[in-house]
């Protein structure tokens, strides 16, 4: 049995006490696992696509005769043979207690030192790409775990992982349900990335932020391949690293597939990821117990090299890390945040966030490094909000999110399955918030902002702020977090209302960054200028002022020049833009007389010039729906609207526009792209006229609402995105519940709004019985509900054999259905 | 030759645009310019985020059989199994079975859900180049699998997959399992039996001892053309 003492799972650096698992695990000595399994069970005749899991049950003797053979190579670590042994790849076959019994077992008879259960991946996408929930896959982990645990393995390995949540999935299920250690290792591409576009960097930092005893690279490549990949991971592991390539390309030999890299030149590829920092080696696809021994042999005359960590500020999203060495300043974006902002409440509150998702695209041209995310609301569900929320900000940005909420149960919501390590805003000195927030930040591994402020409000003074930041710091260090992971927010007061307050902000800001070595500082910077006028002036100079005082994030809008200005030449004479390169790219031809816009602000779709425009506004609003250009659009709606109403603008101009477009489509004469590209033209009339219409005080209810969705397991969503498109074009009020909608979640919409009509989309004949299901419990639980169908696999017959009210050929076709319905 | 488990990269530098066009439901209606350049940016777009890749494999017939009144072509070396009345017309005659997957790659995915949230036109053109792209991986494993036929000294027939006429879409999970798709290729399987990458391919291709005299009357009309290994050698698949 392993020598390990179970400690407190949100210890971070939770670790066996003694023995060579222990010493290699605090990174003081090398641990050697052992080569393939698979090829190993196919050279033994194992058929393609079969579960080689159930080996374990039906041929324990020839499993265990595998692990003995790198038992007797010299492996410390055996893996057992389990990599697809969960709940849903084994089905009926076997029981996952049953295959990790039989497993562990095999692997123990073989005398190995050490036994590590294996974990690989589900089978199945996560969402928000695939179908399978976090907490599916969580589960489905946990139930390995446990078996595994009660079946007395010694140490968790999972591995082969292309995506990040999921490898984030199968860590937490391992520290949430066990003590013993996981080394977690993901699998890339020639590009250096995973098949999800994940990189070296970002795995390291994240799996080793959340608390893994050890991350990799596994599989992937041959291991000259592998080495470049673990030397990046190398600055931004804070625990050991580990390396188990493929012994190169698979090819065949008179019907026998060989691998290319034989013992000795595996091992001289090892030799080079040794050298560069790395102590846990083994084998992937093609290795054999000769490379083993190989590296047996290699290990025996070596001490492990240093393993250098970067000690910075670090954070990252799925794809991409933002670093910040000492002495270079960030930039967070705050726009989306509901606080004053109507349509970012309008956003938030209906659930349609193309508001927000257009904040973060233009925050991140502008030169944002972080997004701020808020969605702060009294009357919504916030927890559900900001999931949903940051689930499709993953879909816009590649930049890395602050999570920022008061309710520490939001927080944890959100960072739990955020693909990566999240930034939270905020915890602060008061006890309360101390004890909520700081343990979640230190479970999942994330950053956390620290207010200075407590039961006594905001201290006036420097010394008052400094004093929080202190009991900030201390609990954090407490907990295991890094300095480097805590970012004291020295909060910034109004000038108009105290003129000392600036100063004492500024000086807190060095107090903190003198006395608390190593933790770094962030501010929001705008409050500074509440009651002046021309705030931006007095926002950028205290912004260089903060700079000047050690700052290192700034919270601002990144869309206002002025501020970026501060921001891009502050860098420059700090040093951190190298020989001034792009501030002399980006400012070469700036002058203050005409400010430009900012880099690549919009990409304007453009139209095609419009050689014979009709003079008339709305003759031109009709031909810009009929050909399909939005960017026109706005200005021609408002010149119509200076001459009529509302009303006439929708029922006069867009939707007789619609109409003729719809018929076209009918007719043959337009199609696809063209419908949709006048549903956008219309569109985008329409929020002008909803703009205009809200500021008269005029309301413009919409008719319905339509909910509408891909049903479950079905995850095509461009059809149901069409039909979205139109029926808002008509003026419906839709609520879209997006793809692969459970039915509990349909009727459970339709019974909270009343909705008389929902619409269903289904591509695959095997999602088409979810549809039946569906419609069946809306029948039971909605009856005054009609329903809609439509999608490529539906005819007339399939719709009325799942119990539909209606069959829709195409989008055009439902939104004549929703008029009839109605009316 | 194809190697079993390891993957290929094809070079997919151009779609037919008249393809993607297809897709997008095209029946010589007019399309003015700013749609035109529009297709073109997207298209572009497309080859760019696209990765294509696919793996093959040839597993010999070892005989057929009848389960439940349905035949059943069994394969050697394999769990899979290839079952329906359509699959055993289709590989009537064949000796052995070539499978092939092929995906244009997660990148094409992630580009296909930010256009969802954002611009919805540009997704639906983007999703016809994307299945454009993963027919010529198609095509171009296809060209791998003539190859090794050739090799052999057999010929192939045209690609089958699972859904189409009686061939069950539940052979899916074995077929990707035989290939081990998930780990070379990244290709998964949702409990509805959708892959993911949505622009994956799957399918099968009978080695016969004779040419097939219904594909291939010409090396121009060949879809694999561009992807052909024999023709550099002076060779034809058809003789």
């Amino acid at each position: 049995m392993l020598d390990a003492s179970v400690t407190d799972p949100t210890d971070r650096t939770r670790r066996p006490a003694g023995g060579p698992l222990a010493a290699a695990l605090r990174g003081e000595g090398f641990l050697l696992f052992d080569g393939a399994m698979g090829t190993q069970l196919q050279a033994r005749g194992l058929a393609a696509g079969e579960l080689p899991e159930l080996l374990c049950l039906t041929n324990p003797d020839e499993v265990t005769q595998i692990h003995a053979s790198y038992v007797a190579a010299g492996a410390d670590v055996v893996t057992t043979n389990t990599f697809g042994a969960n709940a849903d790849k084994l089905g009926d076959a076997a029981t996952v207690e049953e295959v990790f019994g039989a497993a562990v077992a095999c692997a123990r008879a073989s005398g190995a030192r050490y036994v590590a259960a294996d974990i690989g991946p589900t089978g199945q996408l996560l969402a928000p790409m695939g179908p399978l929930a976090f907490e599916d896959a969580y589960e489905l982990f946990a139930r390995q775990v446990r078996a595994a645990e009660a079946a007395g393995a010694d140490l968790f390995v999972v591995e082969t992982m292309a995506d990040l949540a999921e490898a984030k999935a199968a860590l937490l299920a391992v520290r949430e349900n066990s003590g013993l250690p996981a080394l977690v290792t993901m699998t890339f591409q020639e590009d250096g990335r995973t098949f999800l576009g994940t990189t070296p960097e970002v795995a390291a930092l994240t799996l080793s932020s959340l608390g893994a005893a050890a991350v990799g690279v596994n599989c992937s490549l041959g291991p000259a391949d592998v080495a470049p990949l673990v030397e990046r991971m190398l600055p931004w592991a804070s625990c050991p690293v580990m390396a188990q390539a493929n012994a190169g390309l698979p090819r065949v030999e008179g019907g026998v597939t060989v691998y290319d890299v034989g013992p000795d030149e595996y091992a001289a590829a090892v030799a080079v990821m040794l050298d560069a920092g790395v102590t846990i080696v083994g084998g992937c696809c093609g290795t054999t117990p000769e490379h083993v021994a190989a590296e047996r042999a290699l290990l025996a005359a070596r001490r492990p090299a240093p393993h250098r960590v970067r000690d910075c500020f670090a954070v990252c999203g799925p794809q991409r890390l933002v670093a910040l060495e000492a002495g270079q300043v960030g930039v967070i974006g705050e726009r989306i945040n509901p606080t004053g902002k109507r349509k970012m409440k309008e956003a938030l509150r209906s659930g349609n966030h193309d508001h927000p998702l257009a904040e973060a695209i233009a925050q991140e041209r502008a030169g944002a490094q972080i997004l701020d995310v808020n969605a702060g609301l009294p009357e919504i569900d916030e927890r559900a909000v900001m999931c949903q929320l940051v689930s499709e900000l993953l879909g816009v940005t590649t930049l890395p999110l602050q999570i920022d909420a008061s309710d520490p149960a939001v927080i944890e919501a959100a960072v739990r399955s955020y693909p990566g390590k999240a930034l939270i805003n905020s915890v602060n000195g008061k006890a309360e918030s101390l004890a909520a927030v700081l343990p979640v930040a230190a479970h999942y591994g994330c950053a956390v902002v620290g207010l200075t402020l407590d039961e006594d409000g905001i201290p006036p003074t420097a010394e008052g702020r400094l004093a929080v930041a202190c009991k900030i710091v201390a609990a954090a260090d407490a907990l295991g977090i890094p300095r480097h992971d805590v970012v004291i927010d020295c909060l910034a007061m109004a000038a108009s209302t105290d003129q000392t307050a600036p100063r004492a902000i500024l000086d807190a800001i060095r107090a903190v960054k003198a006395e608390l070595t190593g933790v770094r500082t962030v501010l929001g910077v705008s409050n500074i200028s509440f009651g002046l006028p021309f705030r931006p002036l007095v926002n950028a100079t205290f912004l260089s002022a903060a700079f000047g005082a050690g700052l290192d994030l700034a919270i601002i809008n990144p869309g206002a020049r002025r501020m970026m200005d501060v921001v891009d030449s502050w860098r420059v004479l700090s040093g951190e833009d190298e020989q001034a390169r792009f501030y002399v790219e980006h400012y070469a031809d700036r002058s203050d007389a005409a400010p430009a816009a900012a880099p690549g602000e919009k990409n304007v779709k453009l139209p095609a010039p419009d050689a014979a425009a009709p003079a008339d506004p709305v003759s031109r609003a009709r031909e810009l729906v009929l050909t399909g250009r939005e960017a026109a659009m706005p200005d021609v709606m408002r010149e119509v609207l200076l001459a009529h109403d509302a009303l006439f603008a929708i029922n006069e101009v867009l939707v007789p526009a619609l109409d003729e477009v719809g018929r076209r489509f009918e007719a043959g004469t337009f199609f696809l792209p063209q419908l949709m590209a006048a549903a956008e033209a219309a569109k985008a009339g329409f929020e002008v006229i909803r703009e205009t219409a809200s500021t008269d005080g005029a309301t413009l209810s919409g008719r319905g609402p339509v909910v509408i969705c891909t049903v479950h397991g079905d995850i095509h969503d461009i059809g149901k995105n069409i039909v979205r498109m139109l029926l808002e074009n008509y003026g419906f009020e839709v609520v879209d519940l997006g793809r692969d909608v459970a039915p509990e979640v349909v009727v459970d919409a339709v019974v909270a709004r009343r909705a008389p009509l929902v619409g269903l989309s289904a591509l695959m004949t095997s999602t088409v019985p979810a549809m039946a299901e569906t419609i069946e419990l809306l029948r039971e639980r909605a009856p005054w509900c009609k329903v809609v169908v439509g999608g490529a696999v539906l005819t007339p017959e399939y719709a009325q054999m799942v119990g539909a009210d209606f069959y829709a050929r195409d989008a055009t076709d439902t939104a004549r259905i929703a008029g009839e319905v109605l009316g | 030759m194809s190697v079993p488990g390891a993957a290929r990269t094809y070079e997919v530098g151009s779609v037919d645009r008249g393809e993607v066009l297809r897709y997008l439901g095209y029946r010589d209606q007019l399309i003015d310019e700013g749609l035109d350049a529009r297709i073109d940016e997207v298209v572009a777009r497309c080859l760019a985020v696209s990765r294509a890749r696919g793996v093959t494999r040839v597993f010999e017939v070892a005989g057929r059989d009848e389960r439940d009144g349905a035949p059943v072509v069994r394969l050697s070396g394999t769990a899979l199994e290839l079952v329906g009345r359509s699959i055993d017309e289709h590989l009537d005659g064949a000796v052995a079975v070539g499978v092939l997957a092929v995906t244009a790659g997660m990148g094409l995915d992630a580009e296909l859900r930010r256009l969802s949230l954002t611009d919805r036109v540009a997704q639906v053109i983007l999703d016809a180049a994307g299945s454009a792209v993963v027919e010529r991986a198609a095509d171009a494993a296809e060209a791998d699998l003539v190859a090794e036929a050739a090799a052999r000294g057999l010929f192939c027939g045209s690609r089958f997959s699972p859904g189409y006429g009686d061939f069950p879409l539940e052979t899916q999970p074995v077929l990707l399992a035989a290939l081990d798709a998930q780990r070379s290729l990244g290709i998964t399987l949702s409990r509805s039996l959708l892959m993911s990458p949505a622009k994956s391919v799957t399918a099968v291709v009978g080695l016969f001892e004779r040419p097939r005299g219904t594909v291939r009357a010409s090396c121009a009309a060949c879809p694999c053309r561009d992807f052909c290994l024999l023709r550099r050698s002076g060779r034809v698949c058809r003789s």
